[in-house]
């Protein structure tokens, strides 16, 4: 199962990206990890150019929010993508805000799964059990 | 005219630079005051010099924080740069201070020195007559350190790799080092008309677990590409690590190691002198608690023997300090220094050999590779993982290396990823550790052993 993973925007919070990084080879994903500063363009080209499966957003100084409105529009330019299933994490607002609101938002931005503060081992059984119900695992 | 020169008249002849009046600059530094040089100072080893953090973006606010600072028995001024003046965005650095003068807030996270200008700038550094040093984290600093040194700063910190590899994602690596063999030759030249300019390296790097080996490896490499310029004075430097042990031995070893290379390249004569950065990962809210973990650091750093402490601030916690917080961590850094007294001398010779080892096998390697100059040498070997700076965010670090924390909190190499570690030391090193759990549960003491001092 390959993986794509890295943390959106102008975001420099490495420590988490390299956890998730350690933590995703440990549960025997194929990862491609794009680092901190990644743009949305430079996430769905990598998902082409590795036909990953799984792509998985980190975010820690909220800026995803303004990233995410963005993330449907774009990946209809890509052909492939219809199956890409979609995982976005960390904190994911800048101030605060109900959980339930937020995940509810990122889902519509397109997301699978949103993870709001949610612990890291936490988040990897959620896509565990998302792709053992689509038969992907 | 030489090569250097002609670089330093393009590099000066900037839009937002006031002519900058060569002669004038070489007469002021010819004729400073030697307070101003932190060389002298050093060369006196009266006492452990101690320098706080701090920059704004007005010439009041930066006047009203030395004030402070002078009035809290500061040893050593900081001027900390803005963000925008450290990625050459003189433009941006220009309107936020504009705008951070005619509306009462502060737009930029530091004092924007090329706009201020080195004319403007002088006037502060000479009133008060301390020594100052330039705090940045620029991969370019030229325009910067000639508006330093015009201003009458003499300490400049920094290093291709220290401020780089924690700081940048895709900054090309290569480019650093040639900007910054500038900086060591424009260091160097003024050096010969008073007291040495001291070039300072930054060894906490990422903060984040970092392994004494790779601390000390590159706080060598830096000092070897600044003296084989011609820099006289060098601070070499780390961060509280965790453990008090390991911090003795880092000071011990790198100090040695420091003397012994520096004497292999012909530079024996260059004064080398030891920094200790007071914690640099993430503190706790609890201002209280801070204070303890500050005093803690000066207690260690006395142990270390160091030359200079940087300190923190009870406010690390929530944002950029205010100058009543800054001044109050001097003060009571100083007083703990004047109560400390006595202190016992401690030595773990076997922790120290194991170091010594490591850090000279790293160094092997970088000089055994095959290219021509030593910073190409070093270029290829953090390239190809010989050097590996766990949490580096920059694209051309290897990542392989991890590292974790001991029962005695020591940081240990658990995987060496392309480092050469000898197989005795990593034997040792992984000994130490609790190596029956599942990346998992590593996983979550790694977030533990990162996190300590919250």
């Amino acid at each position: 199962m390959k993986v794509i993973t890295g943390v959106v925007g102008n975001d420099i919070h490495v420590v988490a990206n390299r956890l998730i990084d350690l933590s995703l080879r440990a549960r025997g994903y194929e990862v491609f990890n794009l680092g901190v500063n990644t743009h949305l363009e430079e996430f769905f080209d990598a998902a082409v150019e590795t036909g990953a499966e799984v792509l998985m957003i980190s975010s820690l100084n909220g800026e995803a929010e303004g990233w995410g409105r963005e993330v449907k529009l774009l990946k209809s330019r890509y052909r492939t993508l219809d199956d890409l299933l979609m995982m976005i994490g960390g904190n994911l607002v800048v101030g605060s805000g109900r959980t339930e609101d937020i995940v509810a938002r990122y889902k519509n931005y397109g997301f699978d799964i949103v993870c709001h503060q949610v612990d890291l081992n936490t988040g990897l059984d959620m896509l565990a059990e998302l792709l053992q119900e689509r038969g992907l695992q | 005219m030489s090569l250097l020169q002609e670089e330093r008249e393009i590099i000066l002849s900037n839009e937002y630079v006031d002519t900058f009046d060569f002669e004038e600059v070489a007469n002021f530094v010819s004729n400073a005051s030697k307070d101003l040089f932190i060389s002298y100072h050093f060369a006196r080893r009266e006492k452990m010099l101690v320098q706080p953090r701090g920059g704004f973006p007005t010439y009041a606010q930066q006047y009203a924080l030395y004030e402070y600072f002078v009035k809290a028995n500061v040893d050593v001024l900081p001027l900390t740069i803005d963000s925008n003046t450290r990625l050459n965005d003189y433009a941006t650095a220009k309107k936020m201070l504009r705008l951070s003068e005619e509306n009462d807030m502060d737009m930029l996270n530091g004092y924007p020195l090329v706009t201020h200008g080195y004319r403007t700038t002088r006037k502060m550094i000479t009133h008060f007559n301390k020594p100052v040093s330039l705090r940045h984290g620029t991969p370019d600093a030229r325009l910067l350190i000639e508006t330093a040194i015009a201003s009458g700063i003499f300490e400049i910190e920094g290093g291709p790799i220290t401020y780089l590899l924690p700081y940048s994602k895709n900054f090309p690596l290569d480019k650093a080092f040639l900007y910054w063999k500038y900086v060591e030759r424009v260091c160097a030249n003024y050096s010969a008309l008073n007291e040495p300019i001291n070039r300072e390296s930054f060894g906490p790097l990422t903060a984040t677990l970092v392994p004494p080996s790779i601390t000390i490896v590159i706080q060598l490499l830096e000092m070897l590409l600044s003296l084989e310029e011609g820099v006289k004075s060098f601070s070499v430097s780390f961060a509280q690590q965790g453990s008090m042990t390991q911090d003795i031995v880092t000071g011990n070893v790198l100090r040695k190691l420091a003397r012994y290379y520096a004497g292999q390249i012909g530079c024996g004569d260059a004064a080398i002198n030891l920094v200790y950065h007071q914690w640099m990962g993430a503190f706790p809210n609890n201002q209280d608690y801070a204070d303890q973990l500050i005093n803690l650091a000066t207690v260690i750093a006395s142990m270390v023997g160091a030359d200079k402490i940087i300190t923190k601030t009870r406010q690390e916690a929530t944002g950029i300090p205010t100058k009543e917080a800054n001044a109050k961590a001097v003060a009571d850094t100083q007083y703990c220094l004047k109560i400390l007294n006595g202190l016992p001398r401690v030595v773990d010779e076997e922790e120290e050999e194991i170091l010594t080892l490591e850090v000279k096998a790293i160094m092997d390697a970088v000089f055994n590779d095959p290219a021509d100059t030593l910073w190409r040498k070093v270029f290829n070997s953090i390239k190809n993982g010989t050097i590996d700076v766990p949490f580096s965010p920059h694209i051309i670090n290897r990542n392989e290396m991890i590292t974790i924390r001991d029962a005695a909190k020591n940081i240990r190499i658990i995987n060496r990823g392309k480092v050469p570690i000898p197989d005795r030391c990593f034997e040792y090193e992984r000994a130490q550790c609790d190596l029956s759990k599942d990346t998992t549960s590593i996983v979550n003491d790694i977030i533990h052993d990162i996190g300590i001092m919250q």
